[in-house]
């Protein structure tokens, strides 16, 4: 197992070679080496400089004179892109620390890993990245920067991360706009067990100040399908509400249930040009990255 | 509507199980940790109101399946025409195995019908039902169903006569007398005349139609001259039933064709025999066989003895003495001393009668005391007396003077109840003398047969002919006190009127000494030889209205008509079967809830 790709593993059995950083890293080489051109790239035409090659760049980027002349591969790099700046924001309240099996991560659990991982590309392209994570309050702030130093900036800060209360999206939404001036990349990582249209709000609002927004809607498997005793009383354990019932008998209607709310947030989200991610925990961390990318790639 | 099984409806509390689990787990269920509620809450809140009701269709379903299931095994049954169950009745059935249920119809033997008819009766009986069995003697028994449908896999056809209305009168009341309601379903071949008029029976009738009976033709009767053989004798046979052509018939003694003839019904066949043995002989007259085999032998008991020899003291009267001399004439009676008439005691048989002087009386009297003999003359006495006994001639005459009998011992002929003919040992005492001032009997015809007899059968001990129906009450002789019959000696318990057996035969009557005092002919009753049936109409006319005849299935339709009930478990299973299935596509439906 540890001599495969780790971004195409069982996210609990990569978990379980080691700390954050440790699996963000092997899942991002694993990543980028199955990859023929840099993932996120940026949209900007204004050339900035030279930079050597590195693996997962795309070769439409190669300056192939430089290297006719010089028998170095380099790639051009564009002014806008060397300056993205993108801005993760990552819910954490106390539904995400929920699994619905022994040997799956807890959403919280997935999501950090799956934050860590994207933020580690995102950094590799030099890009400025920066993390937001909330619960009913924004909790954790690390502003977007493309130094060395913000890799272990924010690989510390996720890992130490864990779940709070209540969600309220829509005050760390709107604490995005603060933190991003410019134009750039917002990455919602969540549950999204909240409030739709407040948190619609504060996406189109992102959407109106140019930002690309991409949501990342975290799921255990066993919230999809409900399963439990004949009979039970099932509690959220964040607000405490609970409602008896028979899964038998709702088994059903509650696929359909959860069916149609995944519907309704990608239509939601497709209307003001957001892209939408529905995540099982797992899912091998590989693939979301790789249809993220492919999205990415898409809007670009 | 009732209950074949009542105590399976204590199941019916089962029914409550359903409702029972269901109150058992409305207990607090455990709480799970689940972030989507909110989904669950959306789901609960859109299917609550369909599920709920679904949940109390199933829970009324399965209660209702439960309680059909407990109803169903209670046998519930109900008063409804289509029924093929009966509440408990009383059932009598009457099958005529009569000699006449012998006859083969068609290869089979009309019994066979009879009895398969009966066993489709009794097939339908159930267990509370009050059974009873009438066959060929008329006695209503009261049977099992399984003792019933044994009886019935050995019955064989009698050699007896049935009154079929009588024996289905009999089952009436018996019936009727039953506090369930009841029914006679009776199961012959309906011979005419076996179907005699009557009051209606007490108890509604059915009767089984059966197919038509064959031609058939028997001996009705066998006269046999005279009683006793000395040179030889005539036997003359009596024909019955269908065709006119002469068919053989046959005279066996001992075995042995001594005579054949030609006769047809209606006609006497008149066979001739000359000279037999001395001694009791068992002979059969015989027809042809036809498709009824017991009504073609006739038994018969021909006596060949040699005429008594007889001699008359002139103590005797002139009319004795005519009397004897007319006997002896017609070779009845022989010359000599076997058997003495007079009103002196003598040596040997001897009839004795009062002397004309009263004064010789006392001197009789000391002669009856010398040999030993416990009867004496007492007073005179006049009267008129009528005569019983069973010797031919007494009936018609009367007694006008005659002496009282004292003492002890066999008495022969009584005059007003009181001995008048005693006999003891070799002496046979007669208390008035036969003649005109003391009887009429001497100026009767029935004089010389009386004489005849006296002499023949009581004075010289000659046996007796008694002639009888097969099971039909007969009286015998009371010297008679066992029958020698072919299937050995059987003794008599009681004296006087007996049931003559039912298996045709000649039957010797022996005497307390073993002596053959007599003999029994058993033969068939000559009502049975008509197998023509009886009409529908004379049917109804004496069994009632509705009596039938019917055929197997409208016997079937008409059988406990009045206690007609229907056995509704199929339904109510048919019914748990419905409620299960709809059960089961219910709760199988129930996982698919889905969004609309």
């Amino acid at each position: 197992m540890v001599g495969g790709r780790l971004d195409l593993l069982d996210p609990y059995d990569v978990a379980e070679l080691g700390g954050i950083e440790f699996t963000a890293e092997g899942v991002v080489e694993g990543f980028l080496a199955g990859l023929h051109r840099s993932p996120f790239k940026g949209f900007s035409v204004e050339f900035a400089e030279h930079r050597p090659y590195q693996a997962g760049d795309e070769l439409r980027y190669v300056d192939w004179r430089v290297l006719a002349r010089s028998d170095r591969l380099t790639v051009k790099q564009y002014e806008a892109e060397t300056n993205l700046r993108s801005m993760i924001v990552l819910d954490v309240s106390r539904s995400m620390a929920w699994r619905g099996a022994d040997r799956r991560l807890t959403k919280l659990g997935y999501a950090q890993r799956l934050v860590a991982a994207l933020s580690l590309v995102l950094l590799r392209q030099r890009d400025a990245t920066g993390l937001i994570a909330f619960d009913e309050e924004v909790r954790a702030v690390v502003p977007a920067r493309a130094r060395v130093q913000q890799r272990w900036s924010l690989l510390s800060t996720i890992a130490g991360l864990d779940a709070g209360h209540g969600t309220a999206a829509e005050p760390a939404l709107r604490r995005v706009t603060d933190l991003l001036r410019r134009r750039g990349l917002v990455v919602f990582v969540s549950d999204l067990l909240f409030d739709r249209d407040l948190a619609l709000l504060a996406m189109q609002y992102l959407r109106h100040r140019g930002h690309q927004v991409m949501v990342f809607h975290i799921m255990d498997p066993s919230e999809c399908e409900l399963d439990g005793p004949p009979e039970a009383r099932f509690e959220d354990p964040e607000t405490g509400a609970g409602v008896v019932v028979r899964p038998r008998e709702f088994r059903a209607a509650y696929r359909e249930t959860v069916r149609r709310a995944i519907v309704a947030w990608r239509h939601a989200l497709r209307r003001v040009g957001i892209a939408y991610f529905p995540v099982l925990t797992d899912t091998p961390f590989g693939h979301v990255l790789r249809r993220a990318a492919a999205r990415r790639s898409r809007l670009g | 509507m009732g209950f074949l099984q009542p105590l399976a409806l204590l199941g019916l509390a089962a029914a409550g199980i359903p409702a029972l689990l269901h109150l058992l787990q409305r207990r607090t269920p455990p709480t799970v940790p689940f972030p989507a509620v909110r989904y669950l809450a959306e789901t609960e809140r859109r299917h609550s109101r369909r599920l709920k009701l679904r949940n109390l269709l199933l829970l009324l379903l399965r209660m209702a399946l439960l309680a059909c299931i407990a109803v169903a095994a209670a046998r519930p049954v109900a008063r409804l025409p289509f029924g093929d169950l009966h509440g408990p009745s009383a059932l009598a059935v009457v099958v005529d195995n009569s000699l006449s249920s012998a006859a083969v119809q068609g290869g089979r033997r009309v019994l066979d019908a009879l009895t398969d008819r009966a066993r489709g009766v009794f097939g339908r009986t159930a267990s509370g039902d009050h059974l009873w069995l009438v066959l060929a003697d008329g006695i209503p028994r009261r049977v099992t169903r399984i003792e019933a449908l044994l009886a019935l896999d050995s019955l064989r056809p009698a050699g007896v006569r049935l009154d079929v209305a009588d024996a289905v009168r009999a089952a009436a009341r018996v019936v009727a007398d039953d506090p369930l309601p009841g029914e006679v379903v009776v199961v012959s071949d309906l011979q005419r005349g076996a179907v005699s008029s009557g009051p209606l029976p007490p108890a509604r009738t059915l009767v089984a139609g059966v197919p038509a009976p064959p031609e058939n033709r028997g001996i009705a009767a066998v006269r046999i001259t005279p009683d006793v053989w000395s040179a030889g004798g005539t036997v003359v046979s009596t024909l019955d039933g269908t065709g006119t052509d002469d068919r053989p018939v046959r005279l066996e003694i001992g075995g042995v064709v001594v005579a054949r003839t030609l006769a047809a019904p209606g006609r006497d066949a008149v066979m001739s025999v000359e000279g037999v043995a001395p001694g009791w002989h068992a002979a059969r007259v015989l027809l042809d066989p036809d498709e009824l085999r017991g009504d073609d032998v006739w038994h018969v008991a021909v006596r060949g003895a040699p005429p008594t020899a007889t001699s008359v003291a002139r103590g005797a009267g002139p009319f004795v003495q005519q009397a004897i001399g007319v006997l002896q004439e017609a070779g009845r009676l022989s010359h000599g001393t076997e058997v003495r008439l007079g009103d002196r005691v003598e040596i040997g048989r001897t009839i004795l009668f009062p002397p004309d002087e009263p004064v010789e009386l006392g001197g009789v009297n000391r002669a009856l005391a010398a040999r030993g003999i416990p009867w004496r003359f007492g007073d005179p006495l006049t009267g008129e007396w009528t005569l019983q006994g069973d010797l031919r001639g007494l009936e018609d005459a009367r007694v006008l003077r005659r002496y009282h009998l004292t003492g002890e011992g066999q008495v022969v002929a009584t005059a007003g109840g009181e001995p008048w003919i005693v006999r003891q040992g070799a002496l046979v005492i007669v208390a008035s003398r036969l003649e005109p001032r003391w009887t009429t009997l001497p100026v009767t015809a029935g004089f010389v047969p009386f004489l005849d007899a006296l002499i023949n059968r009581v004075a010289a001990a000659e046996a007796w002919r008694v002639e009888a129906a097969a099971g039909a009450t007969v009286v015998l002789p009371s010297s008679a006190a066992a029958l020698l019959g072919p299937q050995g000696r059987l003794p008599l318990a009681t004296a006087g009127a007996v049931q003559a057996p039912t298996e045709p035969g000649v039957y010797f009557l022996l005497g307390n000494a073993g002596d053959t005092v007599g003999a029994l002919q058993v033969n068939h009753d000559r009502r049975e030889i008509p197998l023509e049936p009886a009409a529908p109409r004379e049917i109804r006319t004496v069994f009632g209205p509705d009596a039938g005849p019917y055929a197997a299935g409208a016997l079937d339709r008409e059988l406990f008509r009045g206690a007609r009930r229907a056995d509704l478990a199929g339904w109510f299973l048919a019914l748990a079967l419905l409620f299960a299935a709809v059960e089961l596509g219910l709760a199988s439906a129930g996982g698919r809830v889905r969004e609309d």
